[in-house]
């Protein structure tokens, strides 16, 4: 049935070693405004990467504070308004100031030049903007939830956040819709520098899938974000004003705003996932020395997803009194988007078959989120079937559906991509040990964290409860103790990859013996990435000849056990660079 | 601490029957397509690792074959779960012709529901945010066994969600409009009634309890001899009666007394039926539309009526409508509204409706 679709590429020796740059983009400048006032989008990635994992802290520890007070089943912990500041602190933070911005801010800044072989992305100034309003916006927020809070959760329905609450809202709520202003500027950057700014040879066709998992997120915070934003001013219009749009005692109506609210955030939960989908698909052939199965399958899925994913919000609204027949109409358009997110995971999977598969890091949290992120997809299919959404909504079983794939999915992404990257970013290799051991320590906290809030979700449990019937404490117990051992597991990686820094061990230019064009630099990347454009002959996954996209043989791949470098491979034979070989032919 | 949950929730109704069908359907299938897919994925890391396999890996790069099979047999699957699901869906959201109705109105944090003809109850919220007189109220919402009842809600301030997880129904309540569902219970007991829309400090409390009791109890319980609610307060007066007090004190009955030219359309015997509107269409004249016609009453005029009536907005309650709706619902054909000695026709008022003012006539 499948026939060969390119040939085979001729290739050349392995390239010899990049010299390391010198200055590279880290130690050209030390001073202060070297930083504040960059326009490198290597330097901004890492700007974000700080201040998101500042913002992932605070909403880890809003996190921490609500399961710590879910173990009794009355207020006596936490009272219930602290409760509610505490979750709506860890929704908004975590959504609107870590997962938006996680891939698409750092990686993406970081990586979508390099991948296609560009100086930097179109609009440098227009990146750093991006930053700054991003900071401006997450100041004011987390600003309003840690001074007084918040306590209309983060999907701040009306009346309730514009008429009854007495909390914070205005100053969250401007918070969300400034940051919105740079998922906008880092969509649009992204869009414009896929478009215009390719290497030679660098076709649609040959793109990694990272990039076009990027293009399709890009594509939703163009579209969907200007809408949030007017969501959100109106909603502060008619809080500070009293001007009825949303509240019935005004005039307005309250499923307008969920309408408005569910067209930009159900697509936002794409622009959450899709960016991890896309590192997962460069991990996954790296590790598995294999072609990407079905390239074509995954890009268009990708864009399949961000297209569909406008179509569905009003399935957040099942019971919040829309027809009969929109309900069934969205529920529907639910069935048809599960099917690019199952297409992937049966790519991945396909792509592991008679690969030579080795464990390192951003393997493991990748396979992590492929074992997680399925059963966050078929769990969402519960809740996009009327039938049974109209029991579990509002339930735990929709905040565990959301966490496995929001965390169990994205949160891996994020941790894949780091470990993936960062000897890249850093120029250092990170304890390898340890790295596996939190990997694991990770997927297993994880997972009694949250399997339990399934089973809860199913017998009624509500979400948002600080106070619950008795017959659910056991389960929220096993939920606290498997969020501690999640806790430890975030930590392990803040030693070590902040210990490797210091004294990590130098990373060559490419030690995972990938393919991407990032990897023909030198680590870290000089300030202009490539001192000469370069020319791309070939798709992005030649594992199996053995070839970069620049047609050059690739070093050999990443060793098992021992440490982690380009000499790993010791005892561990390989295809001693580049090979002649037939495109094989299953299914 | 209680022991671990059954595997299966309680199920007290025949939607819940469904439910379970429908659930473990989808659990089922979804959970062998997972094993399918972590058995392959499992099965490959362990055959292929490094050192285990060859390290020259083959060039596949995909098939057709396959990806038009993993993308047709998902969708299918997922097909028959939306099928199955409207299956559940179309029963729950339709309830039958001779549903028992009961009012349900949530507030901020307090249920309370009201029986069209006898009860009021308390049937759950925060005992801490009450009156001493609401606190003694506090009871349960009575419902018969094996007799559908249709649950019509509205809330007085934001959005509640009033949820029944023994029968698993859920609904938002919301201001300014009624929504409703139902359920008909089949199995005695006492079941738990959560908001599940977030709505404030006490959300959490804003709990209850439903009891399904046995219907000739229920009937008992509804001529007032049995306190079945499980409060302490008195069986209270019938809506219907509660609702013609309003209907008179609102001088409704000056118009709408079926006497002839009195410029309003007759209540008697209206409820239920079709009428025929202003500028074309119809609507059935059920509680949305009473509340409507008395809230906003220029927006649906019945043909041949002209729109004199003035809106009752601010002046009735959420609760005053649901009495105005039990007392216009319970108007025999033919059995028009009077006046009592309460209630006298006042002092002065014109007997006969003047014509009213067209601006077309000068």
């Amino acid at each position: 049935m499948s026939t060969l679709t390119e040939r085979a590429p001729l290739a050349s020796p392995p390239p010899p070693e990049p010299i390391p740059a010198e200055p590279n983009y880290l130690n050209n400048s030390f001073s202060i405004w070297s930083w504040l006032l960059t326009v490198d989008h290597k330097r901004i990635g890492i700007l974000y990467l700080v201040s998101i994992t500042v913002f992932f802290v605070v909403g880890g520890i809003a996190a921490g504070l609500v399961r710590l007070s879910l173990v009794v089943n009355d207020s006596s912990i936490v009272t219930e308004d602290t409760y509610n500041r505490l979750f709506t602190a860890h929704g908004v933070v975590m959504l609107f100031f870590f997962l938006i911005p996680a891939v698409p801010a750092v990686f993406g800044n970081f990586l979508i030049p390099m991948m296609i072989g560009a100086k930097d992305l179109a609009f440098p100034k227009l990146n750093l903007a991006s930053w700054y309003v991003f900071m401006i916006g997450a100041i004011m927020a987390v600003w309003a939830v840690l001074a007084g809070g918040i306590d209309t959760g983060w999907t701040l329905y009306p009346p309730y956040s514009s008429r009854s609450s007495t909390s914070n809202v205005i100053p969250g709520v401007m918070g969300a819709f400034i940051s919105g202003f740079s998922s906008i500027m880092t969509g649009l950057n992204i869009m414009v520098t896929i478009h215009k700014m390719r290497a030679p040879g660098m076709t649609w066709g040959r793109l990694p899938l990272f990039v076009w998992a990027m293009y399709a997120t890009s594509l939703i915070q163009l579209l969907a974000t200007p809408v949030v934003a007017i969501t959100l001013f109106l909603l502060m219009v008619e809080r500070a004003w009293g001007v009825g749009i949303f509240d019935p005692a005004l005039g307005g109506d309250p499923l307008l705003f969920q309408h408005l609210f569910w067209f930009y955030s159900h697509p936002a939960v794409y622009i959450m996932i899709v960016p991890g989908m896309g590192v997962i698909s460069e991990v996954l052939p790296c590790f598995a020395r294999k072609n990407i199965f079905g390239y074509r399958a995954i890009a268009w899925s990708s864009m399949g997803i961000a297209v569909v994913g406008f179509l569905l919000w009003a399935h957040h609204m099942f019971v919040a009194g829309i027809s009969f027949y929109s309900a069934l109409l969205f529920s529907l358009l639910s069935m048809l988007v599960a099917v690019p997110s199952a297409i992937k995971v049966f790519n991945w999977t396909a792509t592991l078959y008679r690969g030579s598969i080795t464990f390192q890091a951003p393997m493991l949290f990748s396979l992590g989120f492929v074992v997680l992120f399925t059963i966050g997809g078929l769990t969402g299919l519960f809740l996009a079937t009327t039938g049974t959404d109209i029991h579990l909504h509002d339930t735990y079983f929709v905040v565990a559906h959301f966490h496995f794939v929001m965390v169990g999915g994205m949160v891996l992404g994020y941790f894949a991509a780091l470990h993936f990257w960062w000897p890249k970013m850093t120029g250092r290799l990170y304890s390898d040990w340890w790295s596996r051991i939190a990997a694991t320590i990770i997927i297993v906290g994880f997972f009694f964290t949250f399997i339990p809030q399934f089973v809860m979700g199913y017998h009624g449990h509500p979400r948002r409860y600080p106070n619950y019937p008795a017959e659910f404490q056991i389960y929220h117990v096993m939920s606290t103790a498997g969020a501690s051992i999640l806790g430890i597991g975030y930590l392990i990686p803040a030693i070590y990859l902040t210990l490797s820094l210091f004294n990590g061990q130098k990373a060559g230019a490419n030690p995972w013996a990938a393919t991407g064009l990032e990897w023909s630099t030198p680590s870290p990347p000089s300030v202009h990435n490539f001192d000469t454009t370069p020319v791309v002959v070939c798709g992005p996954y030649e594992y199996a000849i053995g070839v970069d996209q620049m047609g050059r043989g690739l070093p050999e791949g990443p060793g098992e056990g021992g440490p982690l470098g380009i000499a790993s491979h010791e005892g561990h034979p390989s295809p001693p660079g580049p090979m002649i070989k037939e495109t094989e032919v299953v299914g | 601490m209680s022991g671990l949950l059954h595997l299966i929730p309680e199920r007290a109704s025949t939607l819940a029957d469904m439910f379970e069908a429908l659930f473990w359907y989808i659990t089922i299938t979804v959970s062998l397509a997972g094993l399918l897919v972590y058995g392959a994925l499992f099965w490959f890391c362990v055959k292929y690792r490094r050192g285990k396999s060859s390290p020259s890996t083959p060039r596949i790069l995909g098939s057709e074959r396959l990806e038009i099979t993993w993308t047709i047999i998902p969708l299918l699957i997922f097909l028959t779960f939306f099928g199955v699901g409207v299956w559940v869906f179309n029963y729950y959201a339709h309830p039958p012709e001779d549903a028992m109705e009961i009012f349900i109105i949530g507030k901020q944090w307090m249920w309370k529901a009201q029986y069209p003809d006898g009860q009021r109850v308390i049937i759950g919220g925060n005992p801490a945010n009450m009156t001493e007189a609401e606190r003694n109220s506090i009871g349960r919402l009575v419902v018969p066994i094996h007799r559908p009842v249709r649950l019509t809600m509205t809330s007085e301030d934001v959005i509640h969600d009033f949820g029944l997880p023994a029968f698993r129904a859920k609904m938002d309540v919301l201001p300014g409009r009624y929504t409703t569902m139902w359920f008909e219970a089949n199995k005695l007991g006492e079941y738990h009634i959560f908001c599940d829309q977030y709505c404030g400090t006490w959300h959490s409390l804003m709990v209850g309890k439903v009891a399904v009791v046995e219907q000739g109890e229920f009937m008992d319980w509804l001529a007032g001899h049995k306190p079945l609610q499980g409060s302490d307060n008195a069986v209270d007066g019938s809506l219907a009666w509660e609702g013609r007090q309003l209907f008179l004190k609102l001088q409704c009955i000056k118009c709408h007394s079926d006497a002839a030219n009195s410029g309003a359309p007759s209540l008697s015997g209206i409820y239920g039926t079709r009428v025929a509107l202003d500028g074309g269409g119809a609507e059935i004249v059920d509680s949305a539309y009473i509340h409507e016609s008395i809230l906003k009453p220029r927006a649906k005029i019945v043909r041949n009526y002209k729109p004199v009536m003035p809106s009752y907005e601010g002046q009735v309650t959420p609760e005053d409508l649901n009495k105005l709706v039990a007392y216009i619902r319970s108007l025999k054909d033919g059995r028009p509204p009077t006046w009592t000695e309460r209630f006298p026709i006042p002092e002065g008022a014109p007997t006969e409706r003047p014509e009213p003012k067209s601006p077309e006539k000068k």
